[in-house]
């Protein structure tokens, strides 16, 4: 230090020698939080993160980042019923992003252009694995573990792959051109698929296992659950998921003109759809659940937005209703007698369906078709614990036996959709991974979810979340019944849109922080800082005043008391 | 724990912003006026000369044998800045050198005892920025108010009491009287828009004669908020109308940052122990005085035309949003 004397001057730059950061007595830290919509993702994908780049331009690093979780975006961009979207913290300011659309908009991108999936490991292992089931839960499992470095065989006993997704869900909302091009690309990695091999009939689970270090069971439901009305099964009664198979299958139906639907699910309000397409004149759909519109707990199954179109193309849905009767002439259906229903809950919690004597409406209708659900095929799995309603499995799908796993719609905590079995697939190859390398399953940690009150709002702009397009009525039932009813977003909408995401929980490299510091305590840097920010904090000067914690938007910076 | 791979000495070279001041400082946790000087040298760039009053920014950039300072920098007394710093222009014309000459004070040494000095530095014309860091009162030696202070405000030598409720005058409407001089550009800001003041700074630095900019600079010792709050008071200061955000050009109005949100004033008091006597108990006078805050913050809305009309992308709101990689810092 230079000696000075009273009255001389003072070196310039000096003040660094003295280090204010021991005047602090609460530090701050960065601190990732998870993004609502990331923790509500049934198929574990980080929006959050991929909207990030994808809000920078890097639209194939978005779409990897995507499809290192989950590989079907295209599929799920149309058909999941996006619970991100109804725990977007955006949801709580204006309106929540519209995640979906722009995950379409990432499948439809990857298949223009021909994106490759990235390689997410070199390693290679010997072991092989056996995948029974190709739907949505059989493909990502073989996805994953394809992609950490396995030998991966599926077997189905259809001819094509998909499961659900192929012969089930109709075209207008999940064009087979899509879908098709998200399946050969998961299959093109190696993936050996064999056709028309059913489990129970060409083979079975202890034949595969000296092949196989492990099996995963991905079979889905195969039996329609049985309807009953008044005490009895009506078996001449044609099932609603054939009628909507067979539709998809040939194009065709030969129907009546009035029909009844049984059911409040996705295939009830489907093939009620398809029904008005196909030619019936009147189409009603007759659930004890609830409206979505309405504020009762027991609400439709079905994706609101297609009881909302449904209804649009003459649905006519008569919710919170129950069949008495069905009214025959001789063995011919001629019509349905229904009450009022409520679902009522008790003190204990117990909930119970109640018909209200007094309100019996008839209803004429020419067929009757029940659509309620579907139940676990037993055949086959003799030697493992389930039963009708669901095979029980951990998080991680594992069984009670070790080497095999189960996954999707047949396990008894399936939620009965497309990225639940698509989640269930990624966690069972992780789970599966593990066990074969001998190595601790990561614990499912449950990650703080970052509120909006902890965010600061005021750095962003309200704007309103964009819509697309949809056909009219017309263009759906009367030109292309398979015309797909919602449009995507265009490049500039999509980029419009993913600038909307407040970026819950992580660094937007705002400079906020390191605009404000009264201490220029932070620093910027080039490359990545070790905890993915930008930023570092110098804490030989950080007083600890707590600003650039109040003034992050993205709620990514904490306090702590020093120790 | 964040780490880096290269030492944090050689990153704090690498930032890409030029700043005249070093950490090491003494201010307190949060000062308003800390970044405000700051964010004024970023803009003015290294070519400076600066002459500034006692005060706290003196005293804590300077504390013997330091100096934060990375330009040069001359201590004046409290009363006489504008005559030093006009002393600085005049040596430097006569040298042929053309570094900028900038002038700082608190509210106390330019709205007080500075201001004759101050004044005659205007009148005479001399190419200098004049900045003044307006925290509302003589912070530096213990808080007493100043003509800054607000009406109404608590410090050290307006107690509230029996006979009022903390300062019975008002704050000076210095911005009116600085352009009074017909000077060529005077303004206001505030630390809660770095973008803006640095704008201003900017402007200012180009115009050859003297120049005046007043900015709001909250202080956490004095208004009595926690050092994290003080952007989000700041800005509400500007968002209820009391601290109007304006630029005057040879003494005319040339433009204003309107409010999207017009906050209620008590919004902005009750945040700050300095107005703490307004809360206690909702008796007549309490009445009074908050209507008399709500009142002048209406006048300044009205006569400075500060409620936005939408058409202006950089009102209140607009000039807060942040985006992704700092894309939109002036
Ligand atoms: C009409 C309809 C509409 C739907 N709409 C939606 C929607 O909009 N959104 C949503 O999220 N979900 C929807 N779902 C639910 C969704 O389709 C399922 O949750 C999902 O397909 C389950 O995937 P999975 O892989 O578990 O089973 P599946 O898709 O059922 O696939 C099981 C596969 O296993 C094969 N298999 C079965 N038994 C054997 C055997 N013994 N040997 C070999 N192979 C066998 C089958 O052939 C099939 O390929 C809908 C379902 C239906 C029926
Ligand atoms: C002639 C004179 N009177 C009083 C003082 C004591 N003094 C030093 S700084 C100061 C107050 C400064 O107030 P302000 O200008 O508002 O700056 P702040 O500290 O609030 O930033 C006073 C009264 C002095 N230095 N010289
Ligand atoms: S705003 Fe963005 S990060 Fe936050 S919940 Fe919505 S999509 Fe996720
Ligand atoms: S604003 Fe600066 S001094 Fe204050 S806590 Fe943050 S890093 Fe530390
Ligand atoms: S203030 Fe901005 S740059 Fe700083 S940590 Fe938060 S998001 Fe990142
Ligand atoms: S007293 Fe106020 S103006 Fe002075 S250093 Fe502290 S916070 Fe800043
Ligand atoms: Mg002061």
């Amino acid at each position: 230090m230079p000696i000075l004397t009273r009255g001389a001057f003072a070196q310039a730059d000096t003040a660094k020698m003295y280090k204010t950061g021991s005047w602090r007595i609460q530090k701050p830290y960065h601190q990732h939080f998870s993004a609502p919509c990331h923790n509500a993702c049934l198929a574990g994908e980080d929006a959050q993160a991929w909207l990030a780049y994808f809000s920078e331009g890097h639209i194939q690093k978005a779409w990897e980042t995507l499809v290192s979780v989950n590989p079907l975006p295209g599929v799920s961009g149309r058909v999941c019923h996006h619970p991100c979207e109804t725990a977007c913290n955006r949801g709580q300011y204006d309106e929540a992003l519209a995640i979906h659309h722009i995950e379409r908009y990432l499948g439809e991108q990857a298949i223009q252009h021909g994106w490759n999936y990235p390689l997410l490991s070199q390693t290679r292992h010997v072991e092989k694995i056996a995948i029974i089931g190709a739907g949505p839960a059989g493909l990502s499992a073989a996805y994953h573990l394809k992609q950490r470095g396995y030998k991966v065989d599926i077997f189905d006993n259809l001819p094509v792959a998909g499961g659900l997704l192929q012969i089930a869900l109709p075209p207008y909302r999940l064009p087979r051109n899509a879908l098709q091009a998200e399946i050969e690309r998961i299959l093109a990695l190696g993936i050996d698929f064999q056709a028309q091999k059913q489990l129970g009939r060409d083979f079975s689970l202890e034949e595969l296992h000296p092949q196989y270090a492990a099996i995963f069971l991905a079979i889905g439901r195969q039996n329609s659950r049985e309807w009953q009305v008044d005490g009895v099964i009506p078996h001449h009664l044609q099932n609603g998921l054939d009628m909507l198979k067979e539709w998809i299958a040939l194009g065709k139906l030969d129907i009546p003109d009035r029909l009844a639907v049984i059911g409040g699910g996705n295939t009830a309000i489907d093939l009620a759809r398809i029904l008005r397409r196909a030619g019936a004149k009147e189409v009603h759909l007759i659930t004890h659940q609830a409206h979505p519109d309405s504020s009762e707990n027991d609400m439709m199954n079905a994706i609101p937005r297609e009881i909302i179109q449904a209804e649009e193309e003459g649905v006519q849905l008569h919710t919170q209703r129950g069949i008495q009767r069905l009214l025959l002439r001789g063995e011919q259906v001629i019509g349905v007698e229904m009450t009022r229903m409520q679902t009522m809950q008790h003190a204990d919690g117990r909930s119970e369906r109640v018909s209200f004597r007094g309100t019996e409406t008839v209803l004429h209708v020419d067929q009757v078709v029940p659509a309620i659900g579907q139940q676990l095929d037993l055949k086959a799995l003799e030697h493992l614990s389930t039963t009708v309603e669901g095979m029980p499995v951990t998080v991680h799908g594992q069984t009670d036996q070790p080497h095999i796993f189960a996954g999707g719609d047949m396990c008894l905590r399936s939620s009965g959709t497309v990225s639940g079995a698509i989640g269930d697939g990624y966690r069972a190859a992780i789970a599966i991974h593990h066990t074969l390398q001998n190595t601790p399953l990561p614990h499912p940690t449950q990650t703080t979810t970052i509120t909006v009150e902890q965010l600061n709002l005021h750095y962003y702009e309200s704007s309103p979340r964009l819509h697309t397009a949809t056909l009219t009525v017309e263009e759906r039932c009367k030109n292309d019944a398979s015309a797909e009813v919602e449009t995507g977003f265009n490049d500039e909408q999509a980029k419009k849109e993913a600038t909307r995401c407040l970026s819950c929980g992580n660094c937007m490299a705002c400079d906020n922080c390191w605009t404000f510091c009264p201490d220029s305590a932070i620093l910027k840097t080039q490359e990545n800082a070790s905890n993915s920010s930008h930023y570092v904090f110098d804490y030989d000067y950080c007083k600890g005043c707590g600003l650039c914690k109040t003034e992050c938007p993205c709620g990514f910076i904490i306090m702590q008391d020093e120790a | 724990m964040t780490e880096v791979s290269i030492p944090i000495e050689q990153l704090r070279q690498q930032q890409p912003r030029y700043q005249g001041i070093s950490p090491g400082h003494r201010a307190c946790l949060g000062c308003g006026q800390a970044l405000a000087a700051r964010l004024v040298t970023e803009a003015s760039g290294p070519d400076i000369m600066i002459a500034n009053a006692t005060g706290c920014l003196e005293i804590f950039t300077t504390p013997w044998p330091e100096s934060a300072w990375k330009v040069p920098w001359m201590h004046s007394l409290f009363e006489n800045t504008g005559a030093i710093a006009s002393g600085i222009e005049a040596a430097l014309k006569a040298q042929g050198k053309s570094s900028k000459v900038i002038a700082m004070g608190g509210d106390g040494g330019t709205f007080d005892i500075g201001f004759q000095a101050l004044s005659g530095m205007l009148e005479r014309d001399h190419n200098i920025l004049y900045i003044c860091y307006d925290n509302e009162a003589y912070m530096n030696t213990g808080v007493q108010r100043s003509g800054s202070t607000p009406h109404a405000a608590m410090t050290n030598t307006s107690p509230p009491g029996k006979a009022r409720m903390g300062k019975r005058h008002l704050k000076k409407d210095i911005i009116s009287i600085i352009a009074s001089h017909h000077i060529p550009y005077a303004a206001t800001a505030s630390v809660a828009y770095p973008s803006d003041i640095r704008k201003k700074v900017r402007r200012a630095m180009h115009i050859e004669g003297p120049t005046f900019l007043q900015i709001h600079a909250p202080c956490p010792l004095g208004w009595g908020h926690d050092g994290s709050q003080s952007i989000a008071i700041a800005r509400l200061a500007v968002e209820t109308g009391l601290f109007p955000v304006i630029e005057l050009e040879r003494g005319a109005l040339a433009n204003v940052m309107p409010i999207r949100n017009i906050q209620p004033v008590t919004a902005y008091l009750k945040a700050q122990q300095r107005f703490r006597h307004l809360f206690k108990k909702a008796d007549q006078r309490v009445k009074e005085e908050l209507a008399h805050l709500q009142a002048l913050a209406d006048h300044n809305i009205e006569v400075y035309g500060l409620q936005s009309d939408h058409t202006d992308k950089l009102d209140t709101r607009g000039a807060a949003l942040v985006h992704r990689r700092g894309k939109h810092w002036a």
